[in-house]
């Protein structure tokens, strides 16, 4: 069967038979005040549509702390725009070399950097990454550790090799011929097409499933970073202050993003990201990093 | 084949009565298919996979399922009770209560579209 690949946001919905209603045969005449009202419904969730993009996103003037207005600025360029003005969707002009752009701003109080990979590639790495640090635009550490023997917590494939197979966390993220894929799914067959395609795979919390929020069992608050997807642009939220899973994953879904799985937090997991003038900015600590040879990064080069 | 979907693929095939079809959930690159005795059935289809489905063997009788943002199809006969301000949906046939929101809630701005929706209907049925 031909899948039509119809596309829905979480905010929308559709009437599956409608299609057949509003074209009915010749037989079905009869049937037109059914398929007036229709025509009207169709018409009214359109209307509300744009009602409510209006509301969440139009620019509110005077409010120059309105996040959702700093980040549809910076990111809901059309590709026609784009391209027209040569600048990419952080609005800067366009340019070959990876790099970074990062964009500060507040949800519900909750300040968050968010870092967005540019002219780059995304791969998993395994190790100490000093052979890396000179090489990428943007990384962070991906998948935990076990505390009690150091080996890679949860699904990890490197490359099309697996390295773990576990199913701690139902959160994964996928990266199979340089696509990103964010998700939530126990039973993933992304792991195993990862492997037949040299791809990468890790699991990690979950945060954001489809715009919803998910929940997560620990409660203590610290540095929180996530990996998210909105409308198919992959970036990196950092959290500026210590976030409960909660109050971090909620800012997330303000922000309209759609999947978000966690990185690794705290204040000493490592990363950089180099921006577009290169300079270098550089998070946590890699005092601790050598000694653990299964720690993990994914890596924009 | 009115009035029952039928979803079939390599040595599987799943016949449900859409009478009896609550919910269908999508889970990555599967669906759990729920029914109104309690029976829930995984699928190797994608949800958008199952909406064509549901239009092209139900035809307009698809009519009461309304796809809910990426991650649901429900039968609209079995929406009991939507609470905006509290983001729930309850599916239900007043003897079983089939989904309450606790294993997958609905986006705000979908409950305001199916209830704008459910009251359009009331209205354009004179009721």
């Amino acid at each position: 069967m031909e899948y039509k690949n119809k596309e829905i946001r979480d905010d929308e919905i559709r009437i599956i038979g409608l299609n057949s209603v509003s074209a009915p045969k010749a037989s079905e005449a009869g049937r037109g005040s059914r398929r007036g009202w229709l025509t009207s419904l169709v018409s009214l969730v359109i209307v509300a549509d744009i009602g409510l993009a209006c509301f969440f996103f139009w620019p509110k003037k005077g409010e120059p702390g309105d996040v959702e207005g700093v980040f549809e600025q910076s990111l809901g360029q059309s590709p026609a725009t784009v391209a027209a003005s040569g600048r990419n969707l952080f609005g800067t002009p366009v340019t070959d070399t990876p790099y970074t752009e990062k964009i500060d701003t507040v949800i519900n109080d909750v300040r968050l950097s968010l870092y967005g990979p540019q002219n780059a590639t995304p791969v998993l790495y395994v190790g100490n990454p000093e052979e890396q640090i000179h090489r990428g635009a943007l990384a962070f550490q991906a998948a935990d550790i076990r505390a009690d023997n150091k080996e890679i917590l949860g699904a990890f494939v490197l490359k099309g090799q697996p390295l773990a197979w576990g199913l701690s966390k139902k959160g994964y993220c996928a990266i199979i011929d340089g696509k990103v894929t964010v998700g939530v799914s126990e039973n993933s067959p992304l792991f195993e097409e990862a492997t037949e395609k040299d791809g990468y795979f890790f699991r990690q919390y979950p945060l954001v499933d489809n715009g919803i929020l998910v929940e997560n069992e620990p409660k203590n608050k610290t540095m929180r970073k996530a990996l998210c997807d909105r409308e198919g642009e992959i970036f990196v939220a950092v959290s500026e202050t210590d976030e409960s899973f909660h109050d971090f994953a909620q800012a997330l879904v303000d922000l309209g993003v759609d999947n978000a799985i966690y990185l690794v937090g705290s204040h000493t997991s490592f990363g950089w990201a180099v921006r577009r003038d290169g300079t270098r900015e550089t998070f946590g600590s890699d005092d601790h990093r050598t000694s653990y040879k299964n720690e993990s990064y994914i890596i924009w080069m | 084949m009115p009035g029952i979907l039928v979803i079939s693929k390599g040595t599987e095939l799943l016949r449900v009565p859409t009478e009896n079809l609550v919910y269908i959930k999508a889970d990555g690159n599967y669906c759990h298919v729920h029914t109104r005795f309690g029976k829930e059935q995984m699928v190797s289809f994608q949800l958008g996979q199952i909406e064509d489905m549901i239009e092209d063997q139900l035809g307009k009788d698809g009519i009461n399922f309304i796809r809910l943002g990426r991650g649901l199809i429900v039968n609209t006969d079995f929406v009991y009770f939507i609470d905006i301000t509290r983001q729930c949906l309850v599916l239900s046939d007043c003897v079983s209560c089939f989904f309450d929101g606790e294993d997958l809630k609905a986006s705000r701005d979908v409950l305001i579209k199916l209830k704008a929706y459910i009251d359009a209907t009331l209205n354009n049925n004179g009721i």
